[in-house]
């Protein structure tokens, strides 16, 4: 079952006479239960997608459907806690001044209403953490904490869609693995759709069903990510696939 | 020369040493009527250009009022307009910004050109021919130098939001369906106080001097109200047969401006120190 769905999707900055294209009519589907892989280099329009997506920002042309229903820029709340979002910049994605708690707390309360059940000591223990912990402002934890803590604030509001924008890029390796790990085992546990940006595709490999292959704004290549990886049909693709392999040898 | 490094410690003494100054000053002024040698109104043809004796220790002026009680009467009135004055355009300025930043389009170009036209004129010509057309009076003094003191505010409150707004945790609490008015005041607000306080402190020297200098020009408080300015205005005719009366309030001014304008150094040198903490 198709849970989302882009039609022609593109995005323009215009700053002064200059136009930036940083989509350009760009369809996708996600299935239910499904992690989408989205693949390229920098400048490539993955992150535009997910902003436009997120409803961060409005689409120049196109449309993003949820369910069949198409979205309007001004999304409810409802549509909000459908579609989570985890940040590349974990620590910068709270409030600087305030504890993690009181982060998820208004959160779950601006999304689920002021009476909505929240249980912090289980979702902490969900995401591999201590309750304790929650109690610190985002300064006082790691970035592999931190990134727990978001999956755990994106996690709190029930989302049926999980947007994660290259969150394991500023993280070291074993940080990494473990946060995909987690990831990879909420989604499967809580049969949560996931949209997963990354420029590493060996991670996408790992984690993602399917993948796009995005450049200059545009999708290059679509398909099962294992299959995309191993036998890219496009040249672009290959040459993104033998650039990684290059540095891993 | 050896130059002083700034440590947290001794930018935390110095801004406790200023505060307490500042605080001082403040005191004095609110308990000014019940300090003062002798009545700062009563007139006396007996005692006009008196030198500093016992019973008025800075002097009296040409109407042979008391120079002292004047002085401290007169901070009352010239650290409490700028006191007030500052808080105003502070308030003012600070809400504009966050509006202007926030909103951008149409907001934006109403609150930021209506700045620009403020600004295109220089602060002291706008706040005299304000006070020129409305007339004397503290109240008109302070509406001259408020009317275009906003501006300075606006314009950091704006800068503020632009770069703050783009910040991660901004989006964070937009995707968590907060409105405009909540992601403003609990998400924005606290993180850019800490420039416009330094501003803010800063400013209240700077609007001490503007509404004495409108005063010194007859357009800010009127006689008998003791303001420094005007104290200064007053006297000036008589500097070389009665100079303590120009002295003492032109003393008071010096003073009280460099201790605002060194607590509000403080106030920024502490913010930069936690700021370098965390």
């Amino acid at each position: 079952m198709i849970v989302l769905e882009g039609k022609s999707l593109a995005k323009r900055y215009e700053q002064q006479s200059t136009v930036i294209h940083a989509l350009r009519g760009v369809d996708f589907r996600l299935e239910s239960g499904e992690i989408l892989g989205v693949a390229g280099e920098s400048g490539s329009g993955k992150s535009t997608l997910l902003k436009l997506i997120s409803g961060l920002e409005a689409p120049s042309a196109g449309s993003i459907l949820l369910h069949g229903k198409e979205l309007s820029p001004r999304r409810t709340k409802e549509e909000y806690r459908t579609m989570q979002m985890i940040f590349q910049n974990a620590p910068a994605s709270f409030h600087p001044r305030r504890t993690i708690a009181d982060s998820i707390t208004e959160s779950v309360r601006s999304l689920r209403g002021r009476n909505a059940p929240l249980d912090l000591a289980s979702l902490a223990d969900r995401v591999g953490l201590q309750r304790e912990l929650m109690d610190r402002t985002p300064r006082q934890l790691s970035g592999g904490q931190c990134q727990r803590m978001a999956i755990a604030r994106a996690m709190a509001v029930e989302p049926e869609i999980l947007l994660c924008d290259e969150i394991t890029s500023a993280l070291d390796v074993s940080s990494q693995a473990q946060i995909l790990h987690l990831l990879a085992g909420i989604c499967r546990e809580s049969h949560t759709s996931a949209i997963f940006v990354s420029h590493d595709l060996a991670v996408i490999r790992c984690l993602c069903d399917r993948v796009m292959i995005m450049r200059d704004g545009a999708l290059v290549e679509e398909g099962p990510a294992a299959q995309v990886i191993r036998q890219p049909r496009e040249a672009y693709t290959k040459k993104l696939v033998d650039s990684v392999l290059e540095i891993k040898n | 020369m050896k130059k002083r490094i700034k440590t947290p410690e001794r930018i935390r003494r110095r801004a406790i040493v200023f505060l307490a100054l500042a605080g001082i000053l403040v005191v004095i002024s609110l308990i000014a009527p019940l300090i003062c040698p002798n009545d700062p109104y009563a007139t006396s043809a007996a005692d006009m250009n008196r030198a500093p004796c016992a019973q008025f220790p800075f002097g009296t002026d040409r109407y042979g009022r008391c120079v002292c009680s004047r002085v401290l009467m007169g901070a009352r009135t010239s650290i409490f307009s700028a006191v007030a004055l500052v808080g105003l355009t502070f308030l003012a300025g600070s809400v504009l910004g966050l509006l202007a930043g926030w909103y951008g389009g149409v907001v934006d170009t109403l609150i930021m050109r209506l700045a620009d036209v403020m600004l295109a004129f220089p602060q002291m010509v706008l706040a005299i021919a304000v006070a020129g057309i409305l007339g004397g009076g503290m109240g008109n003094a302070m509406l001259a130098m408020g009317i275009s003191g906003w501006t300075l505010y606006a314009r950091l409150a704006r800068a503020q939001v632009l770069s703050l707004k783009e910040e991660p945790y901004v989006h964070a609490a937009r995707l968590s369906g907060c409105s405009g008015w909540t992601i403003m005041i609990k998400s924005l607000l606290p993180n850019m106080l800490g420039p416009l306080l330094v501003t803010a402190a800063t400013q209240i020297g700077v609007m001490m001097i503007g509404i004495a200098g409108l005063s010194f020009l007859g357009i800010g408080v009127i006689e008998p109200q003791a303001e420094w300015g005007s104290m200064i205005n007053t006297s000036r005719a008589y500097l070389q047969l009665a100079p303590w009366a120009v002295l003492a309030p032109a003393v008071a001014t010096i003073i009280t401006v460099m201790i605002f304008n060194y607590l509000g150094d403080c106030v920024r040198d502490v913010l930069e120190a936690k700021e370098a903490e965390t």
